[in-house]
């Protein structure tokens, strides 16, 4: 079943087609950073004005790249929930009229279960139940994933997403936005150790997170010097600053893989880009017999292929919506038990 | 020819159908945020109602806005797609046109008015009647009432949905005879689409994938920047 979906949850205007939930035939990403940049994170009115400049563009692109035309698409998968309205609501029109006028179904899917559906996409041998771990800009949330869409919440974050942790703490060193891929660049030169930031949570009995402590402790321990002019240890920050995200997020998440007694675990999200991340995840999981599994980098962060894989499960468990599917910007993942 | 036209730029969703000159179905209602919801709906239900298929429809037309920004986008979006999935060519219509449109019969200057949604800020524009079709006079207006009355050069009719709101202001002006009258008028689907047919007869269809809403209005990003950083501010402004 050839499935054409559509991601446009926040700034970046996706789609894909994807055949039997598996094989991905395109994967269109019209990234708007440049747009952002200068503001220092996403302006919502600027990213739902460029989607609808984008999105015809890019679902024909997404038709060419993958050799099919409109009439071979089955189904339309797109995000309907979680992220900025304004932004949801230009692929939700657009997916909501190809499914009126080519006659398929259509499937709303949310944002995080996308996520999860990367690393299914990137790694089929993933084994079910697994726990995943979706981290991003967005987002910072701690799922077991007992089946296909069977989800149950085990924590997520309590203030800020650690990829916004991230971008808050490139903002206050001057580094640009978005924050993630120039620390990850700094934090290789640097040493991890050079400052011992504190990691909130760390020994809680809970899957909770929280960076915002952190990222106040780093602001406020170098916002004097920053003041005067002096030159910091950028690298070191960066370095000490990963290294505390990064043992937070692989302790729990290993914990929680140990609770639940599942051999898999799955990273997902832009964050799960991060290469100190994906180092220390693979060390431990070595050490507990546990594999870890990370989506391609082309998956990480948001795009269209994952929304279709997900979409296509959800068929497959005969779970479509009709043309008055609307989106909802602020939802959790529905979490379904297997009774 | 047989066009379907679409206006979602004000808090109601507005389609119909015109062959030509002729309006076949005409349709439209306040939606209260379910813009979205309902938009695929409406078209698919006036289709049966109208007993035509989405074969039988030759062309599409847009109400590319002034107004909310939200509901511009869900109608161009709908308008672009429409046309793309079946191949059939689109035309954007401003809706200050199809008000003024809807006015037609009248001789004085037509000032359509539509509200920006941000306090008292509205957009007008001025039109002139003549041969079947109206033909803008100047620039687009945006800013508040008081303002836009102290441009007024002769009497003008006003076209508004949702009129009573500038009630007060407007019984002062037909006083003052700068108001000749004021009509209350929603931007109608079919007047979108009488208006795209003649374009698109004209073999002046848009580029479909371009095809943008009409904003008349920055986007609120400085609002943005002002949250954060002083030196991002400060970088946007070098």
């Amino acid at each position: 079943m050839l499935v054409l979906g559509i991601e446009t949850s926040c700034d970046e205007t996706s789609a894909a087609l994807v055949a039997d939930g598996r094989t991905v035939l395109s994967n269109i990403i019209a990234n708007q950073l440049e747009l952002h940049r200068k503001y220092g994170g996403v302006v919502p009115e600027i990213a739902a004005r460029r989607h609808t400049e984008l999105i015809g563009y890019v679902i024909n692109e997404a038709l060419d790249a993958g050799g099919k035309s409109l009439c071979d698409v089955e189904a339309v998968a797109v995000t309907a929930k979680q992220g900025l309205v304004g932004s949801l609501l230009v692929g939700a029109a657009a997916a909501k009229t190809l499914s009126y006028v080519l006659r398929v179904p259509l499937v709303g899917v949310h944002h995080i279960e996308g996520h999860i559906f990367a690393n299914l996409l990137s790694n089929p041998e993933i084994t079910l139940p697994h726990v995943c771990l979706t981290v991003s800009g967005g987002h910072t949330l701690l799922v077991y994933v007992r089946d296909y869409c069977q989800y149950e919440l085990l924590g997520g974050t309590v203030d800020d997403a650690a990829g916004e942790a991230f971008d808050k703490i490139a903002k206050f060193l001057d580094l640009g936005f978005p924050g993630g891929p120039v620390i990850d660049r700094l934090a290789a030169q640097g040493d991890r150790k050079a400052f011992a930031f504190p990691r909130p949570l760390l020994k809680a009995k809970t899957f909770y997170f929280s960076f915002s402590g952190l990222k106040t402790s780093i602001i406020n321990a170098f916002k004097g010097q920053l003041a005067s002019g002096e030159t910091l240890p950028m690298e070191d920050i960066a370095a000490s600053f990963q290294e505390a995200v990064v043992d937070v997020l692989v302790t729990k998440t290993l914990r929680a893989a140990r609770q639940r007694e599942v051999s898999a675990i799955s990273v997902t999200g832009g964050v799960s880009a991060n290469r100190r991340l994906r180092e220390v995840f693979a060390e431990a999981g070595n050490r507990e017999g546990i594999k870890v599994y990370f989506p391609n980098l082309s998956l990480c962060t948001d795009n269209a292929a994952m929304i279709a894989a997900a979409g296509h499960a959800r068929m497959m468990l005969g779970q479509v919506d009709d043309l008055s599917l609307d989106v909802i910007p602020n939802v959790p993942l529905e979490v379904q038990h297997a009774g | 020819m047989l066009v379907l036209g679409i206006d979602t730029s004000g808090y109601a969703n507005a389609i119909g159908v015109a062959d030509g000159e002729r309006v076949l179905a005409d349709f439209a209602f306040q939606t209260r945020n379910e813009s979205l919801a309902k938009i695929m709906l409406n078209v698919d239900s006036m289709l049966k109602d109208a007993g035509l298929g989405l074969e039988d429809i030759e062309g599409f037309g847009v109400g590319l806005g002034p107004g909310s920004w939200t509901g511009i986008r869900i109608g161009v979006t709908v308008g672009k797609m429409l046309a793309y999935s079946t191949g059939k060519p689109v035309k954007g219509i401003s809706t200050m046109e199809v008000l003024a449109y809807q006015a037609r019969d009248c001789r004085s200057l037509i000032c359509p008015i539509i509200d920006a949604g941000a306090g008292d800020t509205i957009y007008a524009a001025f039109y002139r009647s003549g041969n079947n079709a109206v033909h803008q006079v100047g620039d687009y207006y945006v800013g508040d009432f008081s303002g836009l009355a102290e441009v007024i050069a002769e009497p003008v009719v006003l076209v508004a949905a949702g009129v009573s709101k500038y009630q007060s202001a407007i019984e002062q002006l037909l006083e003052s005879n700068i108001v000749a009258a004021a009509r209350e008028s929603i931007p109608g689907g079919a007047m979108v689409a009488l208006r795209a047919a003649a374009r698109l007869q004209n073999g002046e269809p848009d580029d479909t994938l371009s095809l943008a809403p009409l904003y008349l209005k920055e986007s609120t990003a400085r609002a943005f920047v002002n949250k954060y950083s002083k030196r991002a501010l400060e970088a946007q402004q070098r």
